[in-house]
């Protein structure tokens, strides 16, 4: 089999990051402003706070939105904040579930009363302005089919109005929505954990205060573990996707020599 | 007639929607809740359009025999997953989660991750500074791209001030467009359904 040019680069990638991969170096990042914000908003809330944290992700994004929403869960359950999980995603249902119950057990929190999870409701739109009117009646059970009423945490939670504000860990647009809909309709502060594709997509959002802050990609993991002082995956992973940017931008300086090469080789 | 059925409908509920939003008289919050909960209701059913749907397209696809075998898997895991949802449930430890954790979770991370690859593949084959305009679209992305890693700072102490100009000032700007945009395209396209003009939803002819 003749290796082509695309099979080249393919390889080269994959032995550059398995090479950094098995490296021991940590690269130290600095904090942007955003992430600073998205832990000094987690800090200044009272203890016994309630968050909404919605998990609007699918599996393909989990190695970069995991370490976002490891980061915020822990370091909204060390400073005794309770949780309210839920998803608008179905396959983020059972992720965001084993991801909460895992960090409840690590700050042994306990189910119902330091934090309950709510599950998956269909249609995001409806589900969100649902829950603006009354969540009770769009989650009349929790994931486990407890009903309501019966779980402590959720006894004094009516509307948006009985909680601090809402994380959506998502790597799509769905963010938006909870701005559009729940922050527009009812003044629900809204914050955000996304992959970094979607960063730039939300610079209007929080330059206009239609979003208070977000924690971006990998890099915006790493920031908040170095913001809580515990190493995961936005770490761990730092050197490897910096390594792959490099990569990336040598190829396209290579690309860019060859073809300019051959326009004056070729006289054009 | 059931055409102008439906129109009527779609106007009714339209103004109603429209009119609850700027009242918090409890009888419009109430009519708000009801109309929410039944839109959620009636996009349950569409889930099941959509299992139709991707049953009758993968019969028809297994007429060939080269793609038989991919199409009897597609639905084999249709299929398979509600069954073991429904015999052993959901919670940790059965089987669904452990299809969920070890088949598919893993399989769209590997489907996603191979875009790194293609990033790579497109980015010297593609990215060509061909005029002006490539080039300047290049160079900004370059510096995106390298502020993003953690190197940024390390090449020069100018770069991340110099990205985060780029996404405050020109980024910033297009998207804002581009969402006032798409707003008024909605608006305009929500009055037309609204007061029956545009018509295609209903399938069909247009008259």
């Amino acid at each position: 089999m003749k290796l082509e040019t695309r099979h080249w680069t393919f390889l080269g990638l994959f032995v550059v990051i398995t090479i950094v991969m098995l490296l021991p170096i940590r690269l130290s990042v600095p904090v942007s402003e955003q992430t600073q914000k998205m832990y000094d908003f987690i800090e200044s809330l009272p203890p016994n706070s309630i968050l909404l944290i919605s998990f609007d992700h699918e599996a393909s994004a989990l190695p970069e939105i995991r370490p976002v929403g490891l980061a915020i869960v822990r370091h909204a359950f060390a400073k005794g904040h309770r949780l309210i999980g839920l998803s608008l995603f179905a396959e983020g249902t059972v992720i965001g579930y084993r991801m909460m119950q895992n960090v409840a057990a690590e700050y042994g929190r306990e189910y119902g009363k330091d934090y309950v999870y709510l599950g998956f409701k269909p249609q995001y739109i409806a589900a969100i302005l649902s829950m603006g009117e009354s969540i009770p009646r769009t989650f009349p059970e929790d994931y486990m089919g407890r009903p309501y009423e019966e779980l402590e945490l959720l006894r004094g939670v009516h509307n948006y109005d009985d909680v601090a504000a809402v994380i959506s860990i998502a790597d799509g647009s769905l963010t938006t929505h909870w701005m559009e809909y729940g922050a527009a309709r009812y003044n629900l502060t809204v914050l955000a954990g996304v992959t970094a594709a979607m960063v730039t997509t939300y610079d209007p959002y929080i330059a206009s205060g239609q979003m208070y802050t977000l924690v971006g990609g990998l890099r915006g993991a790493a920031e908040y573990e170095s913001l809580i002082g515990r190493e995961g995956g936005g770490s761990r992973g730092m050197l490897a996707q910096s390594t792959a940017h490099i990569y990336v931008l040598l190829l396209i300086v290579l690309g860019n020599v060859i073809y300019f090469l051959t326009r004056r080789k070729r006289g054009l | 007639m059931d055409r102008k059925l439906a129109l009527g409908i779609c106007f009714i509920f339209g103004v109603i929607m429209f009119a609850q939003y700027f009242s918090q008289h409890p009888m419009a919050r109430a009519v708000n809740q009801a109309v929410l909960e039944y839109w959620q209701i009636i996009f349950a059913f569409t889930l099941l359009v959509g299992v139709a749907s991707f049953m009758k397209s993968s019969f028809r696809k297994m007429r060939k025999p080269s793609d038989r075998p991919y199409q009897i898997l597609g639905l084999l895991g249709l299929i398979s997953m509600p069954v073991l949802a429904l015999v052993w449930g959901i919670k940790a430890g059965t089987p669904f989660m452990w299809m969920f954790e070890n088949v598919q979770a893993p399989m769209q991370a590997t489907v996603f991750s191979l875009l790194a690859f293609f990033v790579a593949s497109a980015s010297f084959r593609g990215f060509r500074a061909r005029s002006l305009q490539a080039a300047i679209l290049l160079g900004a992305a370059s510096i995106i791209l390298l502020s993003r890693s953690s190197l940024g700072g390390i090449v020069s102490d100018y770069l991340p001030p110099v990205a985060e100009w780029i996404r405050n000032n020109p980024s910033m700007a297009a998207r804002r467009a581009i969402l006032i945009g798409i707003g008024l395209g909605s608006l305009t396209t929500s009055l037309r359904v609204i007061l029956g003009i545009e018509r295609t939803w209903l399938g069909g002819s247009q008259r």
